[in-house]
Formats: structure tokens, sequence, C-alpha cells
């Protein structure tokens, strides 16, 4: 054991003494939480300039509305009430007649007037519009614009006519305007958690569940355990195989045996991981306290973190300084890494259907398949969604059994790949170092 | 008393035999030199003592026990193929090797060895700035730096200039002095000839020597005749009762028929040329070799 000591000892001061280790824990986090960062910052990056909108309404009754809705819109968006600076872009509708006799060559004209930049886009009105359910073709609104799918206009558009054409309707059909505003009221479906029952034995309201909780939450501790995994475990594959290729296995083979080695390495990459996951951990809860958000921090999580990433580490760290042992140089490492990394990306594929559906069966029976037990069980502990409690107990045996499994066979394979010299890794010599020795 | 004692050990990597039925026994505070050609199985042998190849077959007994982790850090091991941490700084590595051979702080010896061998400016400097004969400096430091019982170094000369060679000499044999055992394997006949008190020759995996100089050159008797003639080499061309000849330009080296007399063939010699110089001498362990493992062993029963 001292000597397992020794060498994770070695192992840790190099990894964390780096400059790319201290540059990685900063930069992890700002990769993470870099594109959200990114939209919080950039929000205010809108472009301002007015967009001018023609408008070819043959219904009669639509352009007006628009028109005054824009008007309302304009006066009560684009600009800022207490700076007075411009911060959103004015729409500016303009109605010209349809062409009748030749609509195709308007909308030619009109596109070609888009790409000049002369307008931002046009909008078609059917002339039915009011009563599709009597002539859908002629009921038929069309946008034109460059990137029509996610133009906010096009939204907003859809939004107001159709609240005025729901109106319009009621109206007609002899509702009165103020109960036809009532009529058309939109209610949300609150989302909420579970009611219970706190210390003293009251009830307690059910918390709202926001998105964050939801999704969030989870998504921030499975894309954490990642990056541990790919900080603590990946660099075993490279790292034995250089210790192989520039021949210092075999000096340190003449003090320790190779399984002291392997078990060596494995801590202390388990030691890197660990130090980058509790500074991340505290960290984030210490922030999460500053920010008011103390409530979402799950602490009943992090013992189950913790224990899961200690037996990943150990499981993968196994198998990838086992398959470094059968490498030697860098083009064999690279061969080995994707088919190696494939049992951490396979969970990050089912990221979102487990995070939906945790309850499934499709999540359970997948979260118990020991390498992927600790990402995906994680994920499913942590969703909001209780899972039963003795999934993830038994996910953890399962885990431990196929952890020592890869210590055991990992060992084998490491001692007899890290002084053979010459032979690519074939999977049949892998095997059959594992089975027989 | 053995230090090392291998019992008809055999080692078998596929459909090659590395190591057929060795035995060997290598006493306490000699100097036992291993020889061979490239791939005749000194490293496997070498390595099969560490325990970091398993014999197929036979008995390896180290310190009188078989091989286990408390025998194994009394051994200093040297391995052929050598490499260091490139990162690390010489200090740390060597106390990182001390450390773990030993259990315990080995600042001192550090310290020490880095002064002997002139290191010491380069203490703090990562391995990566030394140059080849520095770096194969602190590799034998590491090797020796936890006072191992038994040192085993293989190719501990290679690569070495004349001065750090000596350094190397000196320093192995102060560690003999100190009551250390010592192997090492050498493609250096003069340097086995002039340290071993024991040499061990291994070709295609079979012992084919071993014992002192003197009995090695014995088993061969006084069968070279070291010639200075004024024609040189064509003087001594197609002699009858001569086996082989050497040309070392100024110099010849005859081997002689057993049983032939050597004056008939000086007698020969003086009727080609004038004899500056002879002497009768028995074979050099550089000879003994290459009648051994080179090309020309016409009685090549090793094989």
């Amino acid at each position: 054991m001292r000597k397992i000591l020794r060498i994770a000892k070695r192992e840790y001061k190099t990894s964390v003494r780096t400059k790319g280790f201290i540059i990685a824990l900063v930069l992890m986090p700002v990769m993470m939480g870099g594109s959200g960062l990114a939209m919080y910052l950039f929000q205010g990056q809108v472009d301002t300039r007015d967009k001018q909108v023609i408008i070819l309404d043959q219904s009669g009754i639509v352009a007006d509305v628009i028109m005054r809705a824009a008007e309302a819109r304009n006066h009560a968006e684009v600009m800022d009430k207490e700076t007075g600076k411009k911060v959103k872009a004015a729409w500016v509708f303009e109605r010209i007649e349809p062409d009748l006799s030749d609509p195709t060559a308007q909308r030619l004209a009109l596109s070609d007037r888009i790409r000049n930049g002369e307008i931002h886009a046009f909008l078609e009105i059917g002339p039915n519009v009011k009563h599709p359910e009597t002539d859908w073709d002629t009921a038929r609104m069309a946008y034109y614009a460059k990137n029509a799918a996610l133009d906010t206009v096009r939204g907003w558009l859809s939004s107001s006519i159709n609240i005025y054409l729901r109106k319009a309707r009621l109206e007609e059909a002899g509702v009165e305007a103020e109960k036809a505003e009532a009529a058309l009221a939109w209610l949300e479906v609150a989302p909420l958690g579970l009611v219970s029952l706190d210390d003293a034995g009251q009830i307690k309201e059910a918390k709202r569940s926001s998105e964050a909780q939801a999704i969030l939450g989870p998504i921030i501790l499975f894309f954490l355990f990642f990056m541990m995994i790919m900080m603590g475990a990946m660099p075993q594959l490279q790292s034995v195989m250089e210790e192989k290729s520039q021949r210092i296995a075999e000096v340190l083979l003449g003090s320790i045996k190779p399984f002291e080695f392997m078990a060596g390495k494995v801590l202390g990459g388990l030691a890197v991981s660990m130090t980058a996951a509790s500074v991340y951990v505290v960290g984030g809860v210490f922030i999460m306290k500053r920010l008011g958000l103390a409530d979402y921090v799950p602490y009943h999580i992090l013992p189950w973190f913790f224990a899961y990433l200690v037996l990943a580490i150990v499981m993968f760290g196994s198998i990838l300084a086992a398959l470094g042992a059968t490498c030697n140089d860098a083009k064999d490492a690279q061969n080995l890494t994707f088919p190696a990394m494939i049992p951490v990306f396979i969970p990050m594929f089912l990221l979102m259907p487990v995070i939906q559906e945790p309850s499934s069966s499709f999540a359970t029976a997948l979260s118990l398949f020991p390498p992927f037990t600790p990402m995906l069980m994680l994920l499913r502990i942590s969703a909001p969604v209780g899972i039963p409690m003795w999934q993830p107990w038994v996910g953890l045996i399962g885990v431990i059994i196929f952890a020592l499994l890869s210590i055991w066979a990992g060992g084998r394979i490491f001692r007899m790949a890290i002084l053979l010299q010459g032979q690519p890794p074939k999977l049949s010599n892998i095997l059959r170092w594992a089975f027989r020795g | 008393m053995n230090v090392i004692e291998l019992e008809n050990i055999t080692k078998t990597f596929g459909s090659v035999k590395a190591v057929d039925s060795l035995s060997l026994g290598v006493p306490k505070g000699s100097i036992y030199g291993f020889i061979g050609p490239n791939g005749s199985g000194k490293t496997t042998t070498l390595r099969m003592i560490m325990n970091i190849f398993y014999p197929d077959s036979g008995d390896i007994k180290v310190f009188d026990q078989k091989l286990n982790d408390r025998v194994k850090d009394r051994i200093g091991y040297l391995p052929e193929e050598r490499g260091l941490y490139q990162k690390m700084k010489v200090r740390e590595l060597l106390q990182f090797y001390g450390e773990l051979k030993s259990g315990h702080k080995v600042d001192k010896d550090v310290d020490y060895w880095l002064e002997r061998l002139d290191l010491t400016e380069w203490a703090n400097k990562k391995v990566e700035t030394l140059s080849k004969g520095m770096s194969q400096k602190v590799q034998i430091i590491a090797t020796i730096v936890a006072k191992p019982e038994l040192i085993i170094l293989d190719e501990p000369f290679t690569g070495l200039d004349p001065v750090n060679a000596e350094a190397i000499r000196d320093m192995v044999l102060d560690l003999r002095s100190r009551g250390a055992t010592i192997i090492f394997s050498t493609h250096d006949m003069s340097v086995a000839e002039k340290m071993c008190d024991f040499i061990f020759m291994i070709f295609k995996g079979k012992k084919v020597l071993d014992g002192t100089l003197a009995s090695i050159q014995a088993e061969y008797g006084s069968d070279t005749l070291r010639i200075t003639t004024e024609a040189g080499a064509t003087a001594v061309k197609d002699l009858e009762g001569v086996e082989r000849v050497s040309d070392f330009g100024r110099m010849q080296e005859l081997r002689v028929e057993p049983d032939y007399d050597h004056q008939k063939i000086l007698a020969a010699i003086m009727s080609r040329t004038r004899i500056l110089g002879f002497e009768l001498t028995k074979p050099t362990l550089h000879d003994i070799f290459i009648r051994i493992a080179g090309p020309e062993a016409k009685e090549n029963h090793y094989a």
C-alpha cells in the first residue's frame, strides 16, 4: 500500500502543479456555463435598426390592426423609459395593394427589395382569414423574409393577428367585446413539486418547480461528473502509454509490482478529480448561497455524486490504464481513445430521454447497467421526479462489483502488456490477457 | 553464500525459448558479469530475477528466499531500456525512486551521490535538460540510492564517455567494497575482464560460460599467438596449424590448432619475414565470445 500511495502522490503532484490543471479548473466552468453566460451578457446586444415590413392584405381588415398593434408595441418597448436609449428595433408596417393579376411577379419584386436591404420582410394575408373554415386556401397568411423561421416579427404577427381574429369572430357571433376578452383569457398551469411535512410535522406547501430545478441542476451535475471522469480517468491511457514508450515503466517495475503501478496511477487520477470536484462543489454551493439560491443546492445528492465518482474513476481508470499499457506509441493510443470513451459518451446521448422520463423502464434499465450507472443514476437521482430508493443502492452495488472486476482484469492486462514492445493492441490479445492472464 | 540461485529456469515467448534450463549461483559480495550477444537471453534472465517476468519452470531464490516484495526492496535494478520522468526535477526524481524502494526519506543519500557524480548544480533542473550521459548517471543513482544489497545493472556503461564510464566503474567498485553484490551485463569484454570476479555467458538461452576469467581461459588453454612482424598480415597467411587469424594492423593474433607445436608456426613465419615480437597467451574474453557466438564458429554445438 505504501508504494501505491507513493506512486499516487507523484501522479497527483505532477498533475495539480501544472498550469494545465489550473487552466482546466478555471476554463471548465467557463466552458460549461459559457453559453448561458454569453446569452445573459449578450441578450441586450440586439439589432436596433428599424425593420420595415410590407403588408399585402387581401382581407382588408388585418393591416390596420397590425399597424396599430405595432405602434403600441414600438411606443412601449423601443425606447428605454429610464435612459431614453433605443433598446429594440421599431417595426414599421406599410400597406401596399396586392397585385391580384400577377401575384408572383409582385412577390419577386418584394423579395428583391428584401435582398437589397430596402425592407425586412413582407406579409401576405389571404382574403378569407376571418372565416378560414369556409375555405382554408384563401385564409392563408405567409411571411417572406431572409430568415423567416427564426424571425421574431413573424411570431409577434402570428399572435397579434390571431388574437384580433378570434375577438372579431366572437363579436360577429354576438359576444360583447368585454366578454370576448374574458373568454379569451389565457391561463398557465403552474409547475409545482410535492407537498410534504417539515421537521416539526407541519405541512409544507409545494415549491414552484422551475426549469432550473427540473433540468439545469441535474444537467450541471451530470456535466460536472463527465468532466471529472475526463480529468481523472481519461488521461490514464495517454500517461501509461508514455511511461511504457519512454521506458519508465520497467524502471518502476524494478521497485513495484505491475498492479501497484496501475493502482497508484488510478488513485492519483482519483485524487486529482476529487480535488477538482471539491473545488467546484464547494465553490458552487458558496455562489448559490450568495445569489440567494441556497434552496436549490441538492445536498442530498452530493454523497451519491462523490460515491459514484470514486467508483467511476476506479472503473474507467483501471480499464484505461490497462489499455494504455497495450499501446506502443501515440498512434496506438489515439486509435484506442475513441472506443475507450464510448461507455462515457453513451450516457451523454441518453441525457435528454432520461431527464425527461427518469422513471421510465428504459431509463431505469440503462441506469442499472454498471458502466452507465454512475452517470445515468446520478442524473435520475438529481431529477425532481423521485425514483425508488432501492435503485441507487442496487446501482451502487453493481458498480462496486464492476469496478472490482475492472481492477482485476485491468491488472492482468497491465501486467502482461506493460513491457511488451512492438505488438499493436489487438482485441483478441487484450481479452486473452484479461481472462487467461 | 549465494545471493541468487537460479535452478533450471526456462522462459518461452511464443515459439521462442528465450532462456533454456538455466542454473546459476551468484556469491555474496561478488561482481558478476553477464555477457552474450543481443537477443541471447540476458535481459530476460535479469527480468526474471526481478520478478518482472515469471519463469515457465524452474526456481529462483534471492537472499535464500523466493522472490517477494521485501526481497525486491533489497535489489536495485537498472534496466537496459531506461527512461526517466522528463518533467521532474533531478533531486525530486531521485527522492521519488529512493522513497519508493526504501520507504523512507533518502535526501542525504541523494545529495551525496549527486555531488559524487558532479551533478549537484543540476539537482533542481528538469531531467529533460540533461545530456544523455548525465541522464544515465541520474538513472544509476536512482538504482542505488536506496542502498540495495544486490544491484543489477543491465548495460550500465552503454552511451557513456570514458570519463563518465570511469566514474561509474569507481562507483560500482565502491558499492562492492561496502558489501553489495553486483551483477551487470555488458558488451564490453575488456570491462568484464577487468571488473568481474565471475563471468557468465548466455547464448541462445543457454549457459555457455560460467566461472572466473582464469577458469574460463584455462578451458581454452594457451592457444593464442600474438605476433608482430615486418611484413605484417601477409606473413601469417595460410599457415599450417593456424585456425584463425585476427588482424589488428600492427599486430596479428593467431589461434593455434589444439596440440599443434607453436614452434613450427614461428619457424614458418621466420622463413617469410623478420619477427619483431611475439607472445604465447590465453585467449581474451573477446576472442572466446567470438568463438562461441561469432559466425565463424565451426563447432557451434550451442546452436
